[in-house]
């Protein structure tokens, strides 16, 4: 027999580490374009919430997915627009598209604020209380198998494929990616509404599964330490998944402390994982000693000089 | 087929901030009316008792303006912490702990002369703010940690401290609803100077005239640039860029702190969750939208403090707050909108 503490545990930290993890993928495939968007808590929060509307008003929830990957997409796009086409600040646009999201979001969502949903993405298999590892694993539902699904793709076609080389040619070095022919705007545009979809994906997953419910300001800086997730993966999916799960199990641990008997002030609590990201994150710059492996071009505008 | 080809500007118009702003704004404003219009609510009409009750009577001016007083002092640190090229978005928890470390002073210490404690707390405040951003410009100016990302973490913190306090330690067994740290003493109230207007606003001026002279005239600002450029120039200036960032850092965590500082001792009198409504996230706004000049951050913020008010009256008619952060927004993406024609011209392929 399996301690079914420590099944529950392991439940709450595949679920978190779910979370954090699809959205941290989204923004390393738009970093490796070269681009900086900060605005993953807005876009989450996007997705969040125009998927629960789409969920309560169709109890749809192939429907709701969808729309809350293409509307968080399209809110991307804004990031794009600006820092692709217009070539402006990355960090002030990223931020303001936080600032809008959550405000965006919020408006859109006041009325449904308590709504409760009737359905709810479905588990891969129904299993009421699981008894060993193996069943928590396969309780899990589609989104976790589709993030695995991902992780192995993506991590191939950026290692061993033709079009995952020149993908990344364009985030490290835009000037010799144009010379060679390809297109650079046109790819850092993509990969932004891209990390918008992943981004609206992570969301969807936090409204209809995770927390089943919608209030104001959700995401509680998921969106940020899923940025901190990218530098701490050193902009590899593998090792970025392997960190979705060190705060995916901090994040299930905390709470549940008190069962295993120490006693903690559930406010304190709430502030850890807050405290252990920036501790990581600084452990970590000081391990690496400034050789982040962040993409050369990260945050710089591509402006092809005039011939 | 026309090909079109983007070059850079030679000279860009010296007030293309400026015209960005308003053009900007303009923008966010017709976002605006078309919210309202899909709510079933006349823009004009909305917008014109938004203005009325925001700047139509010497109270509600007032109102503005202390509402502005955060935002601005928030902006101001952010500019000058801009000045190193570094970024804080933790003004949020710096405006927190600037209202804590108020708060601690009260409770420990008395002093007779109320205008002398009052100067006290408030220089507690500016240490308190400096104090939430320690760590961050630690980190960064010795080991290179993204400030963005611990900026933005310490609000969190900060906020969960706050809730915290005001759940534990501090509770006011007398507010039974909403948590809140016991009220200050009427003796340590911000007087007003007229109407409602407090003297927090005239603090404001005096740190928007020092903000301004320290980036644009002291020999601490021109260190500042030169380190937040090139690291070679500030190698051979012989400046020590890393020192400069540390203090800027600190005297821009400080700014924000005595925001929390002035909020606390003029307008809530005591401490809780509703420190801050978000002044720090519009503070960056305000700040990024003027391309971070003190003199603009001041008008700019005063602007959007007149909107927040009017989006706080405007919810008696059934219009939702947040009308008044997405102008905010819009404003800003508006105007980097309108900045890329100022910086960029479009030019026919075939021409050259």
């Amino acid at each position: 027999m399996v301690d079914v503490q420590f099944l529950g545990l392991l439940n709450a930290t595949l679920q978190a580490a779910t979370l954090l993890f699809i959205a941290s993928l989204g923004e390393l495939i738009t970093e490796k374009s070269g681009i900086l968007n900060l605005g993953v808590e807005g876009m989450i929060s996007i997705g969040a919430v125009t998927g629960f509307m789409t969920a309560v008003n169709t109890n749809n929830i192939f429907l709701a997915i969808v729309v809350g990957i293409l509307s968080s997409s399209i809110f991307a796009s804004l990031h794009a627009i600006v820092t692709v086409i217009l070539k402006q600040d990355q960090t002030v646009s990223g931020l303001i598209l936080t600032i809008l999201g959550l405000a965006v979001s919020s408006l859109l969502g006041k009325n449904y604020v308590g709504r409760k949903l009737e359905t709810k993405i479905d588990s891969l298999f129904t299993i009421e209380n699981p008894s060993n590892v193996l069943e928590v694993f396969l309780s899990q539902n589609i989104i976790f198998y589709l993030a695995i699904i991902f992780t192995i793709t993506i991590s191939y076609i950026l290692k061993n494929t033709m079009f995952g080389t020149r993908f990344q040619a364009v985030g490290e070095d835009s000037k010799a990616a144009d010379s060679m022919g390809l297109n650079v705007s046109k790819t850092q545009f993509i990969a932004t509404c891209i990390g918008g979809a992943f981004a609206g994906l992570s969301g969807v997953y936090l409204t209809l599964s995770y927390v089943p419910y919608w209030t104001d300001n959700m995401t509680a800086g998921r969106g940020w330490i899923a940025l901190a997730l990218v530098i701490f993966g050193g902009w590899k999916p593998y090792r970025t998944a392997l960190g979705a799960l060190l705060f995916g199990f901090l994040e299930a641990l905390v709470p549940r402390l008190q069962t295993y008997g120490f006693e903690l002030n559930p406010y304190i609590v709430k502030i850890t994982p807050y405290i252990i990201t920036i501790l990581v994150l600084v452990m970590l710059t000081i391990y690496k000693g400034g050789k982040t492996g962040a993409p050369k071009n990260i945050g710089i505008p591509f402006f092809r000089e005039n011939r | 087929m026309n090909k079109y080809i983007l070059t850079k500007r030679q000279v860009v118009n010296e007030l293309s901030t400026f015209y960005s702003f308003l053009l900007g704004f303009l923008i966010a404003l017709m976002i605006g009316s078309i919210i309202l219009l899909i709510q079933d609510k006349n823009p004009f009409d909305t917008f014109s008792l938004m203005f009325k009750l925001s700047i139509g009577s010497v109270n509600s001016l007032s109102s503005s303006l202390n509402k502005a007083t955060p935002l601005i002092l928030a902006g101001l640190g952010i500019a000058i912490i801009n000045t190193v090229k570094l970024w804080n978005i933790g003004a949020e928890g710096q405006i927190f702990m600037g209202a804590i470390a108020v708060n601690l002073i009260y409770i420990n210490f008395q002093l007779t002369n109320s205008t002398s404690f009052i100067f006290v707390l408030l220089v507690s405040a500016f240490i308190g703010g400096a104090f939430c951003i320690l760590i961050p410009a630690i980190t960064k100016v010795l080991f290179g940690v993204n400030e963005i990302i611990t900026t933005l973490l310490t609000n969190y913190i900060v906020i969960g401290l706050t809730i915290y306090l005001v759940n534990g330690p501090w509770k006011d067994p007398g507010s039974l609803n909403f948590p809140a740290a016991a009220y200050v003493g009427k003796e340590v109230y911000l007087p007003t100077i007229f109407g409602k207007l407090s003297y927090g606003f005239l603090i404001c001026i005096l740190f928007t005239v020092f903000a301004h002279y320290l980036k644009n005239s002291s020999v601490f600002g021109y260190e500042m640039r030169i380190a937040g450029g090139s690291e070679m120039t500030a190698i051979y200036a012989g400046i020590n860029a890393k020192q400069k960032a540390f203090f800027a850092m600190l005297i821009g965590g400080g700014f924000a702190g005595l925001a929390g500082g002035v909020e606390l001792l003029s307008q809530t009198h005591r401490v809780s969750t509703g420190i801050s409504q978000g002044f720090g996230y519009t503070a960056i706004i305000v700040a990024a939208i003027t391309g971070m000049r003190p003199i603009g951050i001041f008008l700019v913020g005063s602007l959007f403090g007149a909107l927040s008010i009017g989006g706080s009256v405007i919810q008696t008619i059934g219009v939702s707050t947040y009308i008044a952060d997405i102008i905010q927004a819009s404003t800003l993406f508006g105007a980097l909108v309108i900045q890329f024609f100022f910086n960029y011209k479009l030019k026919r392929a075939d021409d050259g």
